[in-house]
């Protein structure tokens, strides 16, 4: 049955997320061969400068835009297909409250991770022409040795974190639109100021832990040399993913729990 | 034989308004049985709370001796008082939706309906009137081999032609061991159908009693009883 829910969740979905990540690939290859293989880094300018900057601003509003869709586009199947009117017949299928939720957060994360795996190939395909790659050669040596290991293994690092936080966005989200249930008159609030609470919550949390651990005040990555840094970042980031596991576990059980015992489809 | 549905002291609270008050009711196997009341005597609420969509207050249901469960949606095949599917899906999308995810789901059954109704199956949902779209919901409701129907409010939004047919597709898609729950106000529509008759009013029940004893205690018509006990 769980195989089930996931495929008519992504059949639904799949339209959308087809067309919208189609656009991306588009604009992203139209910009590789009008723009990025025409930019010449032999002679850095105010104007190159200004253009990269301007199109990079540009880029981030469209890699942005696109992750926010794809979030609404999971938090509204979510929502639609357990608490509106279509929860009728969800809640009435022969299947579990977990099983239902477990095909949400399957469906979700497929969305997502499909999403950041899009949007780094859209980037990848942007900075890969040869008059990029040549002038990256030129500073390779420098970033390695400022970064402690190359932009490319870096990159991996940054897309592999994402896949991973993707789980808890996904579960973050569905315990947002699960809270949103408790305020009858007020969902579709109630999920989006839940789901604000929470984040501001987590930051204070992240923050305490960063004091207690050492991480603030004054850490003063701009002294560290690159294994150094990749040593600071290793940790910053595994004191990441256990908050980040503890506090998708606590919403996960949350949300089966309010799904199990609170959910009234009215 | 254990009766199909059991409500032991069943209570259903909406902030401090009781929409239903210790309820017992039970209801045996085989039968076609009437849920009626005035607007708010808690029929829809009673009919949520036997599919899981509603957590009770207080008190028990029991569904084949079961509590509302996924065993218990294996054998109740439920048809709510509005529009349930997504917009986007095709008539076809789902009838292979049913086929997926019930076992008692007869593909062959709904075909032969939909096909008798005219109803073309490469239609969006959305497409359909209103009265077709009750129409499809009943005909995928009653193409399962299920134990319990609970039908609510199966004929509001049709033509009296429509009604006719809905009420011949209940009657011939039923087994002689499933038993029939239908709500509705349109009492005289249905009154030849029913075997049994369940009043509800202001969350209690009023009255529990088979067609025949109604008409013999009381020389009237569900109808006009019905008048007579929840008049304005």
């Amino acid at each position: 049955m769980l195989g089930k829910l996931v495929k008519y969740d992504l059949k639904a979905a799949a339209k959308i997320f087809i067309l919208i990540h189609a656009v991306y690939m588009l604009i992203c290859f139209a910009a590789r061969f009008l723009y990025m293989d025409r930019l010449d880094f032999s002679e850095p300018s105010e104007p190159l400068i200004f253009s990269l900057i301007l199109f990079i601003s540009l880029i981030t509003l469209l890699v942005s835009a696109l992750s926010i869709i794809t979030c609404l586009q999971v938090a509204f199947r979510f929502y639609r297909n357990l608490f509106s009117k279509e929860g009728y017949l969800s809640w009435t299928l022969p299947v579990s409250g977990p099983q239902h939720l477990w095909a949400k957060i399957i469906s979700g994360y497929i969305l997502m991770a499909a999403d950041c795996i899009i949007i780094a190939a859209g980037i990848l395909f942007l900075v890969t022409g040869r008059n990029v790659t040549a002038a990256y050669n030129t500073v390779a040596d420098e970033l390695t040795a400022e970064l402690g290991c190359s932009l490319s293994t870096l990159s991996l690092i940054l897309l592999a974190v994402c896949l991973i936080s993707c789980i808890s966005s996904v579960i973050m989200i569905y315990f947002s639109v699960v809270v949103g249930q408790l305020f009858p008159s007020h969902r579709v609030l109630g999920a989006v100021a839940a789901y604000f609470i929470t984040n501001f919550i987590i930051q204070i949390i992240s923050v305490i832990f960063m004091l207690v651990l050492g991480f603030l005040p004054g850490y003063n990555t701009a002294m560290l040399d690159g294994k150094a840094m990749m040593e600071h970042m290793f940790r910053l980031l595994a004191l990441s993913f256990l908050l980040m596991l503890v506090i998708t576990i606590a919403q996960y059980i949350a949300s089966h729990y309010i799904m199990k015992k609170k959910i009234n489809l009215l | 034989m254990r009766p199909i549905l059991e409500c032991n002291r069943l209570t259903k609270k909406y902030g401090s308004f009781f929409a239903l008050t210790e309820l017992n009711l039970s209801l045996e196997r085989g039968q076609i049985a009437g849920l009626l009341g005035p607007n708010g005597s808690g029929k829809t609420t009673l009919i949520k709370l036997l599919n899981g969509l509603l957590v009770p207050t207080d008190g028990h249901i029991m569904i084949n001796g079961l509590a509302p469960g996924t065993a218990t949606k294996k054998i109740v095949s439920y048809l709510p008082d509005c529009s349930y599917f997504s917009d986007h899906m095709k008539v076809k999308d789902i009838i292979a939706y049913y086929s997926d995810f019930y076992k008692n789901f007869s593909t062959e059954r709904a075909s032969k309906m939909l096909d008798t109704l005219e109803i073309d199956r490469n239609m969006r949902f959305s497409a359909l009137s209103k009265g077709t779209k009750e129409k499809v919901q009943l005909v995928l409701v009653m193409s399962r081999d299920a134990d319990l129907y609970i039908l609510d409010e199966p004929i509001g939004g049709v033509d009296p032609a429509a009604r006719d047919y809905i009420l011949r597709t209940i009657l011939a898609n039923y087994n002689e061991n499933a038993t029939v729950l239908i709500s509705t106000h349109l009492i005289s529509d249905i009154e030849n159908v029913l075997d049994r008759v369940i009043f509800l009013q202001n969350g209690r029940l009023a009255l529990n009693e088979t067609v025949d004893e109604i008409r013999t205690k009381y020389g009237k018509s569900v109808d006009a009883l019905f008048r007579e006990v929840f008049k304005c």
